[in-house]
């Protein structure tokens, strides 16, 4: 078995060098990366944390998500670099005036005529605009179509679907028996009482395992009433309405169909 | 005979001859084999003085004998390198195997140790024959010429092979300090010819925490 040996001039262009490791140009151009994924690099290229006073009409234009900008930095120059993550799959995607919605730990490089936001659903990025971008997945990604329920854990993103919410089996919600199961586990819970679920036109992304990338922080939300995860309504958790009452067993109550 | 059986397990056919294994890596033999434990590194009281003093630590066995014998150490990728006389220089951590002919010995590396985490020496392995070193993920193989020098990752980097310089550089600016680095503050920037393995990984190293 002969091993390739890579060079400026057989590496490819935006391309996967091996599942694992992608190849990106720059030719005077700029690519924004999560910080700390660059392997190596041929060439003369810069890297510079975001809120470089230069790169300042970079942000305003394809950078709106100020509040976690610190983790990320733009490449600059021109040259060749490989980009990896922790041995993970990586993948190159591209948008042609679309939409597309990923897990923020996912997410590793993106050109920046695609422009990212935070998506309302708390720690997904929603890529906006045509380009290419690079994501890491554990296992290779696989495409669906909805309608589809998903794990949750197997969730990588999804492209152009309307509604993303959560589903649990009827089972799992009503009656003594369903309550019990899932709160000690006993009596066989079977692990996939709660999926996601998609419906309406799109492509749903999923890695071929349920072991998570380590979260990414994608950056705090405004703390303004109606924003999910911004924290307005008063502590999580605590019921809305009157305080409980001793004697009454709250969530616990409405669990065992009581 | 080195080869491999998938890209995590490393076949080495024998007809009599030895190979240098690092500890505990063997899984599996047929036919007659010995293991012999080398102590400093099987490079003699002077080896290991030497490994002792630089903290390179590196413990190997002998395996010699007629037959197959299979290694393999934590599912790391292994990666095969032919030597041609010239020199390999490996993390001892990410040494698996070599042939018994090769001379091993333990090299300064200065700051680019540092930077890793792993200290200011590394392993050299030089001569004629086989070497397997391991990888996070499958290490891809970079060709650094007179026309294109390379950059890489302190946390990255494996190994590298052949006639090359190193400097290390730092791009620690008051912007580090200040949080708003570029998150590559320091690279190793290789010059020369010869070929580099890096990883698609990068394990903690004090350069990932800048």
């Amino acid at each position: 078995m002969s091993v390739v040996h890579h060079d400026p001039s057989t590496l490819p262009v935006d391309d996967n060098v091996n599942p694992y490791t992608f190849c990106v140009e720059l030719a005077g151009s700029q690519w924004f990366l999560q910080k700390g994924k660059m392997i190596a690099y041929y060439g003369a290229i810069e890297f510079n944390g975001i809120g470089h006073g230069r790169l300042d009409r970079l942000v305003r234009t394809s950078f709106h998500s100020p509040l976690h900008a610190s983790d990320w930095v733009v490449a600059e120059g021109s040259g060749k670099m490989l980009l990896a993550d922790r041995a993970f799959d990586v993948n190159s995607f591209d948008l042609e005036d679309g939409n597309l919605t990923v897990r923020s730990g996912n997410l590793l490089a993106f050109q920046p005529s695609l422009s990212l936001k935070q998506s309302i659903v708390p720690g997904f990025l929603t890529l906006i605009g045509t380009g290419k971008f690079v994501a890491a997945s554990n296992g290779p990604v696989v495409f669906m179509e909805p309608p589809l329920r998903v794990d949750p854990q197997a969730l990588v993103g999804w492209a152009d679907c309307p509604s993303p919410c959560h589903h649990y089996d009827h089972g799992y919600m009503t009656g003594v028996l369903g309550g019990l199961r899932a709160l000690t586990g006993l009596g066989g819970a079977s692990g996939e009482e709660h999926q996601f679920e998609f419906v309406g036109a799109g492509t749903v992304l999923l890695q071929s395992s349920e072991a998570l990338l380590p979260e990414q922080p994608a950056g705090g939300t405004p703390h303004e009433p109606g924003v999910p995860g911004g924290g307005a309504h008063g502590a999580p958790g605590a019921p809305p309405g009157a305080p409980r009452l001793p004697g009454q067993l709250g969530d616990l109550q409405r669990r065992f169909g009581l | 005979m080195f080869r491999l059986q998938g890209s995590k397990v490393l076949a080495v056919d024998m007809t009599g001859d030895a190979v240098k294994a690092k500890n505990g890596s063997m899984v599996a033999y047929d036919g007659q084999m010995s293991f012999r434990k080398l102590s400093g590194g099987g490079e003699g009281l002077r080896g290991m003085v030497t490994r002792r003093l630089t903290g390179e630590q590196m413990t190997v066995m002998e395996v010699k004998g007629h037959g197959t014998c299979w290694f393999a150490d934590r599912a790391s990728e292994i990666n095969l390198v032919a030597l041609h006389g010239d020199k390999l220089y490996v993390e001892a951590g990410n040494f698996l195997a070599a042939d018994a002919g090769l001379r091993t010995g333990t090299e300064f590396t200065g700051l680019r140790g540092a930077s890793q985490g792993n200290g200011l020496f590394t392993t050299s392995i030089e001569g004629h024959g086989q070497a397997a070193i391991m990888s996070d993920g499958p290490a891809v193989v970079l060709r650094v010429s007179a026309r294109y020098p390379l950059t890489v990752d302190p946390g990255a980097y494996v190994a590298h092979q052949g006639n090359l310089r190193q400097s290390f550089q730092s791009g620690v600016t008051f912007r580090t300090m200040l949080g708003e680095g570029g998150g590559e503050a320091f690279q190793i920037r290789f010059e020369g010819d010869g070929l580099v393995y890096v990883q698609p990984s990068e394990r903690n190293t004090i350069a990932g925490d800048v």
